[in-house]
């Protein structure tokens, strides 16, 4: 902290304080928008390395983990940064997840034009959803969109089964080549084979970082500082001359449109839609994963994600402790919520501000 | 030029009538308090101006445009702003931040939808949550948490971030309340270099008389819901039925 007086002159003595330690220069460095990207993808090229050799991983668990955790980061924009609990959210994941399941048996097999028809059907249906929840705030709100969710199980279960195959799930998913000639399911031609993961794997991590780069940069405009105002203090934002309630819907809809990139990417993964994506349970996953990996934070939600679905695949195979993996994962969330009550991120921060020797 | 007008301004609950035909008038560069008795109907007045609450008869109009009806946020962006009573900011973010976005709604309107470019990209906003925060003396505490402000700073935040939204004018309910003598004495030093830097139009309502005598142009009490007089301040003070309704009891 400087106690220069304050004008122009103040901020040039800060700045070379800042340069100072390895705590200022990591924050420095953290907040460039280029080493977001940097640090996703190397997470993202290193991860099967570490999760398939030390962690009993595979990569399609690996590939599942980014799916859930690009749901998730956009999720935490809506949960963390806006403040709003949607448990409705499985509406924008399994309707993405059937429409482009549908599209690809009935339009197009190409993934990326799947991924744009599964996502454009979640932003619109966040549109309608949205709208109507948001006329309400707090546990009417949450109410809301579960009931929404609710619905469109329902007429996934029955009404619309000619279109869903109902109970069983949609079976007939058929997703071609990216651009008409790489094949997600084969080993990549040549020396490309030589990357950690799968073609699945990759073309997954390359959406996953898109996303969290494309989270950032919403977060980092002015949206991120009118949510987090939102989240804060609603009726002063009114004051301030915001329109709350489009800011709000419009939070929802982003949150919503991350979800149906990853609802769309999970059909292309497992080539098929189980009703399941729809049921509310997914809604709740969500925001156990998000408050798991820490609300609030960018990368929080992916090792909430990452956390979960390791729980959930790998723990519940162990022997003795297997069946008893949804304690473990209840343990787990009680434990880190009581350390750590920002999540998993908010644990990682504290260990580093202790490292880094309690200043900053 | 007349900024805000109320004509007839009636509120009714029920059987009793909050605010009775209540006309006031403010002009630009004008500070005006609202005085008057417990229960004399200044929060509802103010909740009618703010249109918290729905006149029952009456208008308000404001720069001439009646803005009875419309959400908050609009009758902001038309260019009157409130100071709230609770020091009522945004207590996790900094105080560039709080500053920061109601600078972003002065310059940038009710609603933007470009969500994709970077802050960085608004040097007009910035300079503007700079400039605010320099005039009520917090740029040194620009990176403070607002939540670890002391109570007098929050305030003087709270009305920063109203002075953000470049009002055309201000009002300001009890903007000394809960503070001690020292932070009164800055607060009102404060709203009087303001309102001559920026030739503020002001409405403020206020308990304490030696505030309202010392920095209004105009002041106007309420009693039973009826304003009972009206003029400069010391007009007011020796008008005898203000003496009876308010300060008469309490007279020292």
């Amino acid at each position: 902290m400087s106690d220069e007086p304050s004008d122009a002159t103040a901020t040039a003595p800060a700045e070379v304080e800042r340069g100072r330690g390895f705590a200022a220069r990591w924050s420095a460095f953290r907040d460039r928008e280029f080493s977001t990207v940097v640090v996703m993808s190397l997470g993202v090229l290193v991860f099967p390395v570490v999760f398939n050799s030390l962690l009993d991983g595979y990569n399609q668990l690996a590939t599942l983990m980014l799916i859930w955790g690009i749901f998730a980061v956009g999720f935490d924009i809506l949960l963390g940064y806006t403040g709003l609990l949607s448990f409705g959210h499985a509406v924008f994941w399994g309707g993405a997840a059937y429409v482009a399941g549908i599209f690809s048996a009935s339009v197009s097999s190409d993934p990326l034009l799947v991924i744009l028809a599964g996502t454009g059907f979640a932003v619109l249906l966040s549109v309608i959803v949205g709208s109507l929840s948001l006329r309400r705030g707090g546990i009417y709100f949450a109410i809301l969109t579960l009931t929404f969710g609710q619905m469109a199980f329902y007429l996934a279960t029955s009404p619309l089964a000619f279109l869903t195959n109902g109970e069983n799930g949609f079976t007939s998913v058929d997703i071609g080549p990216l651009f008409g000639v790489l094949d997600l399911h084969q080993p990549l031609p040549g020396a490309f084979g030589m990357l950690p993961g799968n073609t699945l794997y990759l073309f997954v991590g390359v959406l996953a970082v898109a996303a969290v780069a494309a989270a950032n940069r919403i977060l980092h405009s002015p949206y991120g500082i009118v949510f987090r105002a939102i989240r804060e203090n609603e009726r002063r934002a009114e004051f301030v001359g915001l329109n709350v309630w489009r800011y709000k819907l419009m939070a929802f809809v982003i949150s919503a449109a991350f979800a149906g990139v990853a609802g769309s990417l999970f059909t292309i993964e497992g080539n098929y839609v189980p009703l399941d994506s729809l049921y509310w349970t997914t809604s709740g996953e969500v925001v156990i994963m998000t408050a798991l990996g820490g609300v609030g934070s960018l990368f929080g939600p992916l090792l909430g994600a990452g956390v979960y679905l390791y729980i959930e695949f790998i723990v519940s195979g162990m022997e003795v402790i297997g069946p008893f993996w949804h304690l473990i994962l209840g343990a787990v969330f009680v434990l880190v919520i009581v350390l750590f009550p920002a999540g998993i991120w908010g644990g990682v921060e504290a260990a580093r501000d202790a490292l880094a020797g309690g200043e900053d | 030029m007349t900024v805000l007008e109320t004509d007839g301004l009636t509120k009714q609950f029920g059987g009793l009538v909050a605010v009775d035909d209540v006309d006031v008038r403010i002009e630009r560069g004008e500070g005006v308090s609202l005085i008057g008795p417990n229960g004399a109907g200044k929060s509802t007045f103010i909740d009618l101006v703010t249109q918290r609450l729905q006149p029952t008869g009456g208008d308000v109009r404001f720069k001439d445009e009646s803005i009875v009806g419309m959400d908050p946020h609009e009758i902001v962006q038309r260019g009157m702003s409130k100071s709230f009573q609770t020091a009522s900011v945004f207590p996790e973010l900094t105080v560039e931040e709080n500053a920061t976005i109601a600078a972003l709604a002065a310059e940038h309107g009710a609603f933007r939808l470009n969500f994709f470019r970077h802050e960085n990209a608004y040097p007009e906003v910035t300079e503007l949550a700079a400039e605010v925060l320099d005039s009520v003396g917090l740029y040194d505490q620009r990176d403070e948490t607002a939540a670890d402000l002391d109570y007098g700073n929050k305030r003087r935040l709270e009305i920063g971030i109203a002075l953000a939204s470049e009002p055309d004018m201000l009002l300001m309910d009890e903007p000394t309340a809960g503070m001690s003598p020292e932070e009164t004495e800055s607060t009102v030093n404060l709203i009087k270099e303001v309102k001559e830097a920026m030739n503020l139009t002001f409405l403020l309502v206020e308990h304490d008389m030696e505030i309202v005598f010392d920095i209004s142009d105009r002041i106007v009490v309420l009693n039973r819901g009826q304003v009972i007089a009206a003029g400069d301040p010391k007009a007011v003070r020796d008008d005898p039925e203000v003496q009876t309704a308010y300060l008469g009891g309490t007279a020292q």
